[in-house]
């Protein structure tokens, strides 16, 4: 298949500028970004607070216009209303009418989205089944907790069974459980073949969620790519165990080689640059050390990620 | 036809809202009180007690409704913005306009069904009293319930785009001017400055005359009437509502919701 036909969602160039209160300044949100998901990923946009992730994903959502810019969501440009049955969204801290039971809302937004009445009620059923909210379906959303709105939220996204889903920081708020039940239902989505774009700055779900993703920082996409090549992209570190060391020869080590070390007396680890390796070996042998081993050190999304938002410079994919 | 659909689905739910709120009840609570405290006032009087009867009733049914159209209606849009819960219904695919017109049916129906509650009591006291009760009556409670629409138009236009304290306050003020154009204009036709006469005639032709909807004293006085006194205001009104509904749509299409 051709790349550009497994394009479901297309950024190009969005340009987003606001003007806070009644002055004839502009604030800039989005300056120019670009970027693309394809079919069937998990697509994990990521950025610190006040990036811009939310303002691209109300852009996308037709909910804020683009001051300049063009954005297309299976070939459709996103200020269309039609192909929405295609898409499902769930906001960010979503919030229902509390006066409508689980089952009602759910009916309320499967009518909005076409579902024909003879279906209405099996997929309805299907759905609490599914987020399992089954025994909560007739309780009013005023007696639901956090996690449970989060799961009806992720419920009426899917109620008319679209292409495309888009989550906007699904797991914010969530305690541990609530967050592995999101995890869950995200990795089931893909396993049905949808496309889920998700809006994100908890780096541990993204790493352990995402196909690809997108760094944005200030407005701005400072990487695009696969994870495996974003974490190999960066500088390698090495581990090396070592044994049989005085606590005056770490000292003397930390001194010699500006290196990273963990514990004292029979076990104690260093952290060095990969070009280092060779120079540490020596220095612990020469100490009278004993090397117990030597493990290449795998740069984690969130080293990656702090450096690229301390970082500025923009990094391609 | 699907449209239609989307439109009824987000107006029922607007319903199911609206009657859950507390502040409807209280003022269809005082509505009702002051259409039944007109018995009472009107056994003071040694004169004409069914007519201040019904005039009583008229001013009860008009007042809270138009109440209950601003306090309910300056919130419509504003409210769905704030609370996000906008968000989801828009990502379907429903357009701002839908939506928009969805949330004005819902109110309406609701403050119409509030109003058929009042007009209920006021038929009843009407019955119980001996006070008559003939077209008359039907004519002014139709146009009462356009006066509604023009009302409600109003505060969800002001909804779509400012906070609901502006809203109320423009609203009520819309309403208060409105059932003044016609006095202004025809005060500022006598004076002899041209500028005064083309600016209150201007003020009657865009400020909505809510006067015209006024048929209270024609009704409880039984006077004779013209089908055209009933069906003109009726088109005025759904002239007047659509002109409203289109700039509010126009502006909401256009709203960044942050």
């Amino acid at each position: 298949m051709q790349q550009h036909e497994r394009r479901i969602v297309r950024i190009e160039n969005i340009v987003k500028d606001f003007r806070p209160g009644f002055g004839l300044r502009v604030k800039r949100v989005l300056h120019g970004i670009s970027l693309d998901v394809n079919d069937g990923e998990i697509f994990g946009f990521v950025g610190p607070n006040g990036s811009g992730k939310t303002t691209t994903l109300k852009v996308l959502m037709g909910l804020i216009r683009a001051t300049s810019g063009e954005a297309t969501i299976l070939g459709h440009s996103v200020t269309e209303t039609a192909f929405r049955r295609e898409i499902g969204f769930l906001p960010e801290n979503p919030y229902f009418y509390s006066h409508l039971t689980g089952r009602e809302i759910l009916g309320f937004f499967a009518k909005l989205s076409g579902v024909t009445r003879g279906r209405r009620k099996a997929r309805i059923s299907e759905l609490l089944e599914w987020v399992g909210l089954d025994h909560a379906a007739d309780s009013r959303l005023e007696t639901y907790s956090k996690g449970m709105l989060q799961r009806l939220g992720i419920a009426q996204a899917l109620v008319h069974d679209p292409r495309v889903v888009f989550l906007d920081e699904p797991m914010s708020g969530l305690d541990p459980i609530g967050r592995v039940e999101i995890r869950d239902l995200v990795l089931r989505l893909r396993s049905e073949g949808k496309t889920v774009f998700m809006n994100t700055h908890i780096l541990h779900d993204v790493e352990m969620l995402c196909d690809r993703v997108a760094i944005i920082v200030e407005g701005r996409i400072r990487y695009q790519g696969v994870i495996e090549d974003l974490v190999g992209s960066g500088l390698h570190e090495v581990d090396i165990v070592a044994a049989n060391l005085s606590p005056e020869t770490v000292l003397e080590l930390e001194d010699r080689l500006a290196a990273k070390l963990r514990g004292v007396g029979e076990r104690v680890e260093i952290r060095v640059a990969e070009k280092e390796v060779n120079d540490t070996l020596r220095c612990v042998l020469a100490a009278g050390g004993e090397v117990v081993s030597v493990t290449r050190h795998r740069v984690s999304l969130e080293s990656f990620f702090l450096s690229t938002v301390e970082g500025g410079s923009e990094i391609g994919e | 036809m699907k449209s239609l659909a989307r439109i009824w689905t987000i107006a029922m739910n607007t319903l199911r809202e609206a009657v859950r709120n507390k502040l409807l009840y209280a003022l269809l609570f005082f509505g009702v009180a002051v259409i039944l405290a007109g018995v009472v006032l009107s056994a003071l009087s040694y004169v004409e007690s069914e007519r201040i009867l019904q005039d009583f009733g008229f001013a009860a049914i008009r007042l809270f409704s138009v109440a209950i159209a601003i306090f309910v209606g300056v919130t419509l849009i504003h409210r769905e913005v704030e609370r996000r819960t906008v968000y989801a219904i828009l990502s379907k695919p429903l357009s701002r306009a839908e939506f928009l017109l969805g949330k004005y049916v819902g109110l309406l129906v609701t403050i119409w069904l509030q109003m058929a509650i009042m007009v209920v009591f006021f038929v009843a006291v009407s019955l119980v009293t001996g006070a008559p009760l003939d077209a008359g009556h039907a004519a002014a409670f139709a146009l009462i319930a356009a006066e509604l629409a023009v009302i409600v138009a109003v505060a969800t236009f002001f909804s779509a785009f400012t906070t609901p304290m502006l809203a109320s306050f423009f609203s009520i003020g819309i309403w208060a001017l409105g059932h003044m154009t016609r006095d202004l204009r025809d005060i500022g036709a006598s004076s002899i400055s041209e500028s005064v006469q083309s600016t209150t005639a201007l003020i009657h032709r865009v400020m909505p005359d809510l006067e015209s909807f006024n048929f209270a004293t024609e009704a409880a006085h039984g006077l004779a009437f013209a089908a055209s006194d009933v069906w003109l205001p009726l088109l005025y009104g759904v002239g007047y509502v659509s002109v409203l509904l289109v700039a509010a749509i126009g502006i909401f299409e256009r709203r960044d919701l942050r």
